[in-house]
């Protein structure tokens, strides 16, 4: 496909294994899953980010778009926007906040601390799959990330 | 006042008062000479004394000299010799100077002891007057129900008025002559000798005692010291003044422990508040996740396996979706119900008419292809939150749209009037489908319906959230209706401050 050529890495950053599923599903739907990295905690997706840990030995760009669940374990979601919004290069990948809380306290504190957009999961799953098709192809394929970050 | 006196009132006039004397003098000289007629020896000296000593006594100074002279005279011309002549006599000379320094004698003393009397009935009657005075501002001390009492410089009670005896119980003379402290087991804030620095200093003091009743219960009173001095400038008594306030002070203990109660309430109500808001954040993220697994599996099943599925399996499928998108329905009014109750309100002047078109904006979509006769009239000022107060209309109009969907005709109306008090009432009227008085109490109630989901949709939240937000800005709701008669819904509010509304 034209825009596989295009398409940015995603990281994904969700704990619940079933929202994984479903939206690796959806991106798959629309062959944008290939180069999703998923971690399933904050201390996991702060790893990836700034390559340590298991994430020592990759190579250090960053991904073209981060979604991110507010709900996590250990680090939470706001607090892992915080790090990666006060760091000088980190602070440049668009951070999508994906999540199950209309919560307006948790929509301020984000678009606070920063975030790029905020997207509240539809129960419906047909507009899921719209959601999350139209957050990849927007992050992954249409915007032009900011240097340094990984295109294929 | 008159103030009584021994000279004679009628005699005020000088003429007349010379004229007695000289008549008293004339009747001394008659006698004198009757009594010289039947041979009464040497009666003439002390007759004219007599008369001056009387003119004197009644008459003052100026006609006694008159009757001095008169009776010199008299003496001389008819009793010295030789007689009826002013021609005295070698021999007789000594004798008419003793009459004449007798006389002068007779007038001086006399007017002293006359002064001196004087003076002292001046002095008795100012003493009475001021017996009369005194008692007069005593009895006055008597009327007020204030407590009063005098003490001198050591303490002990000189006066006790009717206030006093009312307060502590022991009548005056039971109190007055004992030692005001020790009677009254008074308990001073502050060292006593403090006290009495700052009353010899200032001259008064303030302040607050704990003291004993007769009966031997204790009272708290205002007490306010006057010190008395005397014209020299040393204090001679002090003047307290007593205001029972133990009532008082136990009102303000009771406030003040109603206080702390109220603040632990709060804090117990903030606790609880907090509690909720971590429990509708758990319902908004934890509810809703496991919902939307449900719905995108099913749907990810349907896209698999609807072409080999029968009809029913399919319905079957269809049913879960539809279950699973009211659920979702339901936690999303729950939530927004729940947050009615966190938010926080802007209050201020709300102009109503306002709001409802705004609020005739935002349902514009709901009356896409209906017929709908709308009468709107001019509608109060309220004082509360903007917002939420059009998120009641809104709801009142939303229902009022959707339960005249079965007439061809449907009729709304909204409207205002004057309300209890400081409230203003609003109402929404339609000629809907109205609902059975008998069931008016479950109108309001969350996830109440009174009609089945298949003929008016909806998840019962929407009354509930109208009543919820007019309990926050302090009014009522009700509601009117009749099966198949249409429904009024009312809602009050306060007005803006100090003001009234006309239609």
């Amino acid at each position: 496909m034209e825009t596989m050529n295009k398409l940015g890495r995603i990281l994904m950053v969700e704990d619940d294994p079933k929202d994984v599923e479903l939206t690796l599903t959806a991106l798959e739907e629309y062959n944008l899953a290939n180069e999703v990295v998923v971690t399933r905690d904050g201390e996991q997706a702060l790893d990836y980010l700034f390559c340590r840990g298991q994430y020592k030995m990759r190579s250090g760009e960053n991904p073209a778009v981060m979604l991110l669940d507010l709900k996590l374990p250990k680090l939470d979601g706001l607090e892992v926007l915080k790090q990666v919004k006060s760091n000088e290069t980190l602070r440049m990948i668009p951070v999508v906040v994906l999540t199950s809380s209309k919560e307006e306290r948790d929509m301020v504190a984000s678009y606070k601390l920063g975030v790029n957009a905020y997207v509240v999961k539809p129960v419906n799953f047909h507009e899921f799959v719209n959601a999350i098709k139209e957050l990849g192809v927007f992050w992954a394929v249409i915007n032009e990330p900011p240097p340094g970050s990984i295109r294929k | 006042m008159a103030r009584p006196t021994l000279r004679w009132q009628f005699a005020r006039s000088p003429g007349l008062l010379y004229g007695l004397a000289a008549t008293f003098c004339a009747i001394a000289l008659g006698l004198a000479l009757l009594a010289q007629r039947y041979d009464f020896l040497d009666m003439e000296a002390p007759l004219f004394l007599l008369a001056i000593a009387l003119t004197v006594w009644y008459m003052g100074i100026g006609p006694a000299i008159l009757a001095v002279v008169l009776s010199s005279l008299a003496f001389d011309y008819f009793f010295t010799e030789p007689r009826y002549s002013f021609y005295i006599t070698r021999a007789e000379l000594p004798h008419y100077a003793v009459f004449i320094l007798f006389a002068v004698l007779v007038s001086w003393f006399s007017e002293v002891r006359h002064r001196a009397e004087q003076k002292l009935l001046q002095s008795r009657d100012e003493l009475q007057m001021e017996v009369v005075k005194r008692t007069e501002q005593a009895s006055l001390l008597n009327l007020t129900h204030d407590t009063i009492f005098v003490r001198d410089m050591s303490d002990i009670i000189t006066y006790w008025n009717r206030g006093a005896e009312e307060l502590y119980g022991w009548p005056a003379e039971d109190a007055i002559g004992k030692h005001s402290q020790q009677l009254l087991r008074t308990d001073f804030p502050i060292p006593i000798e403090e006290v009495r620095a700052e009353l010899l200093r200032a001259g008064r003091w303030e302040g607050e005692l704990r003291k004993t009743k007769a009966d031997g219960s204790e009272v708290v009173v205002a007490s306010r010291w006057s010190l008395r001095k005397d014209d020299q400038g040393r204090a001679v008594a002090i003047l307290e003044t007593n205001n029972d306030i133990t009532e008082h002070r136990r009102r303000e203990q009771e406030i003040q422990s109603l206080n702390q109660e109220l603040v632990h309430r709060s804090a117990d109500l903030e606790a609880i508040n907090k509690e909720l808001e971590a429990f509708a954040y758990s319902v908004s993220h934890d509810l809703r996740a496991p919902l939307r697994h449900m719905a995108g599996y099913t749907e990810l099943l349907q896209k698999k396996t609807s072409s080999v599925l029968d009809e029913k399996g399919n319905h079957f499928i269809a049913m879960i979706l539809d279950a699973a998108k009211r659920m979702g329905n339901l936690i999303d009014d729950l939530l927004a119900f729940s947050r009615i109750g966190r938010a926080e309100t802007q209050n201020g002047r709300v102009n109503m008419d306002q709001v409802v078109k705004e609020a005739l904006t935002q349902v514009r979509q709901e009356t896409e292809g209906r017929k709908i006769a709308w009468k709107i009239g001019a509608l109060p000022d309220f004082y509360g939150d903007a917002s939420m107060l059009r998120l009641v209309l809104v709801n009142l109009i939303s229902n009022a749209i959707k339960f005249t969907r079965t007439r061809t005709q449907a009729e709304i109306e909204i409207g205002g009037s004057e309300g209890n008090g400081d409230d203003v009432v609003v109402f929404v009227r339609d000629n809907g489908v109205g609902f059975d008085m008998k069931y008016v109490n479950k109108l309001f109630g969350v996830f109440q319906r009174l009609h089945q989901s298949e003929e008016f949709e909806g998840t019962g939240i929407g009354l509930a959230t109208v009543q919820r937000i007019i309990h926050r800005h302090g009014g009522k709701v009700w509601a009117e209706g009749a099966v198949d008669g249409g429904a009024t819904f009312y809602f009050s509010a306060p007005r803006p401050r100090g003001e009234l509304w006309r239609p």
